[in-house]
């Protein structure tokens, strides 16, 4: 992945965060991981598409996407109803959003499709011929994983 | 120029956990077996490993003192470890070798021999947890410590409590120890001691390869032995035969040292440049697609860069150059150089801006700096040349030939490969150029 695309993801989850959460925020050391990995429990996706094509993936587990879901909307969620998946929905739109138009400043044409959403035990996600960088987040709620894949187009 | 800054540092960040784990390995020891089970010597207490046997008996001493030894004249005691805890060795005949280390506990020596000796394996002091009874066999008292590495645990002893001069829980033996190798007389050098240094060279040999893999992650294979054996002469001329092995990081880079090819870390000379497109067969396609894994901090992206706009300015250069190193290749696509040092072919291609000199903004977009690790997936398209120097080499042998091989697909015909100037392609469909400091293929068919 292109160095110029990583600190945009990193800022703008960090500040998006730190603005919805109120809590602290602490970042975790980058990596990369090869194509398949298990997702946690909630995973929100947001594709890309313009000069290149990926996606990004916010990756957390059940509990932490009820809690971030419940200090968002100030009340306390029980369960993972539509009204939590729509707000962990769009925690990823606007992460994303606010990363791609940091990257639009920096000369980069990125289009973005609309989230999606999946929950479930035992998934795993891959999708081959690409790295995906990873980006842990702590949060007061629990970790949040953003797992970004961006390809060139050759 | 904020933002660069806030760039940087906030990447500095991110890189240092990264650096903290690396710099943890503060323990090294020397790994071997006995009866199966494995077991680590403090390296700082290791003089050196050898092969040897016919020891000279000593009469009316402890069972597990096999005799005494003449090491290049100093007549050191030879203690068999697998007799002294009472583990089952294999009786070899008299003029058969074992396999010693050369232990030095203040101002003695002493042979040990154990069943077979491993490697050096470089651990976290923090990992090693203090003995349990479960280990068994050997008293508790002589043992440091155990360590997990690579899902085995080694027993690390305590050599120094073990061959202690004042040993008080079994008296005499040590005093044994001493007398024997005081009484011997000194027989002088040759004979079959030379023999055994002779024959434990290329356990020393395999002993630098290890330790540069720890090291500096170098893997001695196929790509770089010719090199590794001719360096391996050359140390063994400058060094004493009893000072071979690389202790520490230091001594590996020393002995790596002329490994490296030139301009490493920094742009090309216009002499390197020139000779380099002087071999270089011509490429004939209006759109070059060139890999570079491994760029580092990217200095010789920007000089390949400029290299092929010098060569082919009709032509579009796309450089894909990645590293899995966060920290250097961050910096690569912001770089600024000051005036002093830079060849008249680079300045042609280069800008002034308030902090010094850039390149154009033509160079930089034919640049694509990747934060990638070359082990995973390479999603690379069929290149026309290859910039791979010194990186191969630091990969481990089963990197290396998966690499190798992604060279053969991603590679068109004719595409030309250039590795480090001490390695080689040990693929046989690249054929060879010869030139100065430099180690190029073509790809046949």
């Amino acid at each position: 992945m292109r160095v110029e695309y990583i600190n945009p993801f990193v800022e703008s989850a960090f500040n998006v965060m730190k603005e919805v959460l109120q809590g602290d925020i602490k970042r975790g050391e980058l990596y990369l991981k090869a194509t398949s990995m298990p997702v946690m429990g909630v995973a929100a996706i947001v594709g890309l598409a313009g000069d290149v094509e990926g996606r990004v993936l916010f990756d957390m587990e059940k509990v932490t996407a009820l809690r971030i879901a419940s200090a968002m909307n100030g009340e306390e969620l029980k369960s993972l109803d539509d009204l939590a998946k729509a707000t962990i929905t769009e925690l990823a739109n606007m992460i994303t959003a606010q990363a791609v138009t940091k990257l639009h400043e920096l000369g980069f044409r990125f289009d973005l499709t609309p989230p999606a959403i999946f929950t479930g035990d035992n998934m795993e996600i891959s999708n081959q011929n690409v790295e995906a960088l990873i980006v842990p987040m702590e949060t007061g709620h629990g970790k949040v994983e953003i797992n970004v894949a961006i390809r060139e187009r050759a | 120029m904020s933002t660069q800054t806030a760039e940087k540092n906030s990447l500095e960040q991110l890189s240092n956990g990264k650096k903290d784990k690396a710099d943890k390995i503060d323990f090294k020891m020397v790994s071997f077996s006995l009866a199966g089970k494995e077991y680590g010597i403090d390296i700082m207490n290791v003089k050196e490993i050898a092969k040897a046997g016919n020891f000279t008996y000593v009469p009316n001493a402890a069972p597990f003192v096999r005799g005494v030894y003449n090491l290049r004249g100093d007549i050191i005691s030879i203690i068999d470890l697998r007799t002294m805890f009472h583990l089952p060795a294999e009786r070899k005949s008299d003029d058969a070798l074992e396999s010693l280390l050369i232990l030095k506990i203040g101002e003695q020596a002493f042979g040990v021999i154990v069943d077979n000796i491993d490697k050096v394996i470089g651990v976290s002091k923090e990992g090693i947890q203090p003995p349990h009874p479960i280990f068994g066999d050997i008293n508790i008292k002589y043992i440091k410590g155990i360590i997990e590495n690579q899902n085995k645990l080694y027993i690390i002893l305590n050599v120094e409590k073990l061959f202690a001069p004042k040993e008080e829980e079994k008296p005499g033996r040590t005093d044994l120890v001493k007398e024997a190798s005081v009484k011997m007389p000194k027989i002088g050098l040759g004979g079959p001691a030379d023999d055994a240094l002779e024959r434990s060279m290329d356990v020393n040999a395999d002993f630098i390869k290890e330790t540069l893999f720890s090291f500096r992650n170098f893997a001695v294979s196929k790509v770089n032995i010719n090199w590794f054996n001719r360096r391996y002469n050359e140390w063994k001329a400058q060094r004493k035969p009893t000072d071979l092995q690389l202790r520490e990081l230091a001594e590996a880079d020393a002995f790596l040292e002329p490994f490296y090819s030139p301009f490493t870390g920094a742009l090309w000379s216009a002499e390197y440049m020139s000779a380099l497109g002087g071999i270089m067969p011509a490429i004939a396609t209006k759109s070059i697609n060139v890999w570079n894994p491994g760029c580092g901090k990217g200095y010789e992206s920007y000089s390949l860069a400029v290299l092929l706009k010098k060569m082919y300015p009709e032509a579009r250069a796309k450089i894909w150059a990645n590293d899995s190193d966060l920290l250097a290749i961050s910096m690569a696509p912001n770089m600024v150089f000051g005036a002093e040092g830079i060849s008249q072919d680079h300045l042609d291609f280069m800008i002034k801006n308030r902090n010094g000199f850039v390149f154009n903004q033509a160079i930089r977009d034919s640049i694509y700096f990747e934060f990638h690790d070359v082990i995973n997936n390479n999603p690379i398209p069929p290149a026309d040349l290859i910039l791979c120097r010194d990186t191969l080499s630091f990969l481990s042998a089963g990197n290396q030939t998966k690499l190798l091989t992604d060279f053969n697909e991603k590679s068109r015909q004719g595409c030309i490969l250039i590795l480090g100037k001490n390695e080689v392609m040990p693929l046989d469909n690249w054929r060879r150029i010869e030139g100065p400091s430099l180690s190029l293929y073509v790809k046949a068919d």
